[in-house]
């Protein structure tokens, strides 16, 4: 018999604003992406010495996770994690080409290079939750609803996991977007493509 | 009843041999292919010990018959001899006699012929045709090309457990019946991205390394291919194809420790284990003989090890590590560590770890350091890839 699916919970952090389930609760007016990152850093009180040495996209990825998760157990749950962006790990490889390009401070980083993969934040993700999980990161022209609801749906209906982290995190330049959510079987919104689509464009 | 995927034929090139019969006798006559750089300049040559084949590529193109004005990496060179001899081994007339798949690994890719010709292609045009030939894909293309194979062709590029992934990959996709043959393995040559990436960090041995043993001093890059022929039931029994033996089990896990490094206890290596031995369904007391990952690095030896004691208890079969005969061939390390296992369960055989001497106290694994006549029915295959890739696969008798 098919499991009834639901969005659990869900939230957006773009425009130096971060909403939890259509509600508003933290905004800011910094002007820099890594300064406002900072400021939802001290917002949600965390107190984790590896983020500091995150790249952008990794700790975009890994605030919108602490805000989803914070209230699940996860060690209990094994949590399949599915994200998708537009940019890859652009804004990195820029950042390590640049430091190739340099002649006179030639220095090409191992830790900066280590970042130069999207998927390098879900290992963030998994090392700060210790999940073990089936994880896959994807890259598309935009959030495509379709094929997430699709991918979500499988590892749900095949008992791959018991919930599903899943969403867009996209850095490049100075603009940045993350729509993240879990997916399992509590919740009340209905987890179908046309509600993951109205989620995202609210 | 423990059946699963049936292997029916192999081929592979590497520092002990240039054919499935060569790696055979080295690894029973006790010869290692371990040796002084070559076919390679570099700085580091009195500082590292290989496991290189000692062709060179010229020598390689001939073997295939290639045009003069080719642009083949040594990847591919070697990744074709060994795919070929697989195919030919399985005596397979007509590769489009069923849905036939290549999955190929590799984490060099055409490294070898950017490093050389990447400069001089802005003046020299007749050199731009090498650096075509850089991404991890272009030598499955030739390799998928060459063996005329159109229906499904992939790379997979996941560092040291490349090829185990490709292995399970092929199996997975004839279980779920999406393909009814799949060429399986990975190739990668030696390069000055990898000999000075791993020198970078610190884990090359300046001598002949020691797996498992507590003073190893680090790894031996090696390089080499090997690719296995996976075929389903239905081909096995429409054209009566002789099965050496059977992919079992497979898994794969992750660590969540660090992007790079194993963990200290091997959570995800003992995960990986664990899940091949269930979707073998098997008891891990039925496992006969361990093809470890064993690189003789600090981090990999302690990790495993800890990983084997956690699933094994202290009922650990006969194990050792065969990289000390071939250096560590990475992407390529589980599809030669395949055609070993099967070596293995064919003559009853568990191949020695050379060079070992002290045990590691806190796990005090004692591998096989003689060639070892017993019987085998079930051997499991480790490969571990940065970032905590685990991969496990497990071999069953024919």
């Amino acid at each position: 018999m098919l499991k009834k699916t639901h969005i659990q919970k869900y939230c957006s952090i773009k425009n130096n604003e971060i909403s939890v389930n259509g509600d508003l609760v933290f905004s800011a007016d910094t002007l820099e992406v890594k300064d406002f990152f900072k400021d939802v850093y001290q917002f949600l009180e965390i107190k984790y010495s590896k983020y500091f040495k995150m790249d952008l996209l990794s700790k975009l990825a890994f605030l919108s996770a602490e805000i989803i998760l914070n209230e699940v157990n996860t060690k209990e749950k094994n949590t399949a994690i599915i994200l998708s962006n537009n940019a890859s790990s652009l804004e990195t490889d820029r950042k390590y080409q640049n430091s190739i390009n340099d002649k006179d401070n030639y220095f090409p980083s191992p830790a900066v290079f280590v970042y130069t993969l999207p998927n390098i934040g879900i290992g963030e993700i998994s090392i700060r939750h210790q999940l073990k999980s089936e994880n896959g990161f994807f890259v598309f022209e935009k959030y495509n609803a379709n094929f997430h609801y699709n991918y979500e749906k499988s590892l749900l209906q095949n008992n791959k996991c018991e919930s599903v982290l899943a969403g867009w995190v996209n850095i490049d330049k100075n603009s940045y977007e993350a729509f993240l959510y879990l997916v399992s079987e509590k919740g009340i919104i209905e987890h179908t493509e046309q509600n993951l689509k109205q989620l995202y464009n609210t | 009843m423990v059946k699963g995927i049936a292997i029916t034929g192999m081929g592979i090139i590497s520092s002990i041999g240039n054919t499935v019969e060569e790696n055979y006798k080295s690894l029973t006559n006790i010869t290692p292919g371990i040796s002084e750089i070559e076919n390679i300049k570099t700085n580091h040559k009195s500082h590292i010990k290989v496991g290189e084949v000692k062709m060179s590529n010229h020598n390689l193109a001939v073997c295939l018959k290639l045009p003069k004005n080719h642009n083949y990496s040594r990847t591919a060179l070697f990744g074709e001899i060994a795919a070929k001899q697989a195919v030919k081994n399985a005596k397979i007339k007509d590769i489009n006699s069923c849905r036939t798949g290549l999955i190929s690994a590799t984490s060099v890719g055409g490294m070898d012929l950017t490093e050389k010709y990447f400069y001089s292609q802005f003046q020299e045009t007749k050199n731009r045709r090498f650096i075509t030939s850089h991404s991890a894909g272009d030598s499955s293309t030739k390799i998928a090309n060459s063996l005329g194979i159109t229906d499904f062709v992939s790379t997979i590029s996941t560092a040291c457990s490349s090829a185990a992934n490709a292995i399970m990959l092929g199996a997975r996709m004839i279980k779920a019946g999406k393909l009814d043959r799949v060429i399986v393995g990975g190739s990668d040559c030696m390069s000055k991205f990898t000999i000075n990436g791993f020198k970078t960090l610190m884990i090359l041995s300046e001598t002949n390394c020691r797996p498992f043993d507590a003073n190893r001093t680090g790894l031996n890059l090696g390089e080499a291919a090997a690719f296995l022929v996976l075929e389903s039931d239905e081909c096995v029994k429409k054209e009566n194809k002789k099965v050496l033996a059977y992919v079992s089990g497979y898994a794969n896990a992750n660590d969540a420790f660090h992007q790079t490094a194993s963990s200290k206890n091997g959570e995800g290596a003992t995960l990986a284990m664990k899940k091949a031995l269930k979707v073998a369904n098997l008891s891990f007391k039925e496992i006969d003989y361990i093809n470890a990952h064993g690189t003789a690095t600090e981090n990999n030896d302690a990790s495993e090890s800890a990983a084997i004691c956690s699933v094994f208890g202290k009922n650990i079969p006969s194990i050792s590590s065969t990289k000390a005969f071939t250096g560590h061939t990475l992407a390529a390390a589980a599809a030669i560590e395949a055609v070993y296992s099967v070596l293995a369960l064919q003559n009853n055989m568990v191949f020695p770890n050379l060079n070992f001497e002290t045990p590691i106290a806190e796990t005090n694994i004692i591998p096989e350091t003689k060639l070892v006549q017993k019987e085998l029915n079930h051997v499991l295959s480790n490969s571990f890839g940065f970032g905590g890739n685990c991969s496990t696969l497990i071999f069953s008798k024919a």
